[in-house]
């Protein structure tokens, strides 16, 4: 029983992320190692035998936990994954922030400079939609 | 003093000192007018960035509050690409007295030193600390001494000098949580030259250092973390 509810709960997460990257709300990079993990919930569950193999092979009776140990080192290394990803971003956003602080640090001097609006109509370009 | 030739930036990061800026600011223009002042608005929610626009004074406003190594940093790129032949870095608080600034220079100029550091420790200044910051400052300089073989007095010093060549490092590379006992191991590791005088500290004109004894360990412990990192981080 609890090998088809892995199964359905791997279809239906496959969805899930699938809908997510279609919307737009996840990078495909990202969605990638969810999906390959997914399906290796499903090959796993289907080949109750490899399981049962691992599983005594390791010491481990009961054969699902092995399913959910699996489960867990990839949500684990997943996570540092995303801290990596975080840290990346935090030192992006540090160095926009400095940037952004030295290009208005220059702008005002040449306003201040030569009181022209040329520097002001290059600022509206920047603008996003 | 003969006219300078070498270009020197003071940097000041300034996050919510509205109540001292003004002062503090004025003083260092007074008493080193060879050098130009750049004050790093960290993101503050008062009113500094009206005191800075009421000094007249040069500064770089940060959108958002990047904390004391972004914003030293965002100092040391403009520097560098303002070409500096020396930067310095000085709290806004006024706790750094700026008539040093002139001595650190010519350490600086003279004595060949790449960076040089003011600092509390090197001989017996009135500045007076807890017994716990004692012990962890003293615990932090035996890091470094561990790790890179060079004593250094006051490491968590936030006044400090350096040369060109360090302005270009620190504009490409500076921590952002404890900035200076990080760089000044890391200065060393370098191979570079790090010289310390002793400087008075002013009390604080405003704001307080609190130090409760679960943060100055919690303190050590990160900045001894990162040192351990920092020793053995890749060059990238």
């Amino acid at each position: 029983m609890i090998y088809y509810f892995s199964i359905c709960f791997a279809i239906i997460f496959i969805v899930f992320v699938i809908l997510l990257v279609r919307n737009n709300k996840l990078d495909e990079k990202y969605s990638i190692l969810w999906l390959i993990f997914s399906i290796l919930v499903i090959i796993l569950a289907l080949c109750t035998k490899v399981l049962d193999k691992i599983s005594s092979f390791l010491g481990i009776f009961y054969a699902p936990a092995l399913l959910f140990l699996f489960g867990f080192i990839f949500v684990i290394f997943y996570i540092i994954h995303l801290s990596t990803v975080v840290t990346k971003q935090n030192k992006s956003i540090i160095r926009l922030t400095q940037e952004i602080a030295i290009l208005k640090n220059i702008i005002n001097k040449n306003d201040n400079d030569n009181d022209n609006d040329n520097v002001n109509n290059n600022y509206k370009d920047t603008e996003v939609k | 003093m003969k006219k300078m030739d070498k270009k020197v930036l003071i940097i000041i990061p300034a996050y919510n000192e509205e109540e001292c800026i003004y002062d503090v600011v004025s003083n260092i223009s007074k008493v080193a007018s060879f050098a130009d002042i750049l004050v790093v608005n960290d993101g503050s929610s008062d009113n500094t960035y009206n005191e800075l626009l009421r000094l007249e004074v040069n500064f770089l406003n940060l959108p958002i509050n990047l904390g004391i190594g972004g914003a030293v940093q965002a100092g040391y790129i403009y520097a560098y690409n303002n070409n500096y032949d020396f930067a310095f870095q000085l709290d806004g608080d006024g706790q750094h007295n700026p008539k040093y600034i002139k001595e650190m220079l010519d350490i600086l100029i003279k004595k060949g030193a790449d960076m040089v550091i003011g600092s509390r420790f090197v001989e017996k200044t009135s500045y007076n600390q807890t017994f716990l910051r004692s012990i962890g400052n003293k615990f932090i300089s035996f890091i470094i001494k561990l790790l890179s073989g060079k004593k250094i007095y006051d490491t968590t010093s936030g006044f400090r000098g350096v040369n060109k060549e360090i302005i270009k490092i620190f504009a490409s590379k500076y921590p952002y949580d404890y900035p200076e006992p990080d760089t000044n191991m890391q200065i060393v590791l370098k191979g570079k030259n790090i010289k310390e005088i002793p400087v008075e500290m002013n009390k604080r004109n405003t704001g307080k250092s609190f130090v409760s004894p679960i943060k100055s360990i919690e303190y050590m412990l990160k900045v001894s973390l990162a040192l351990f990192i920092a020793k053995i981080r890749k060059e990238n």
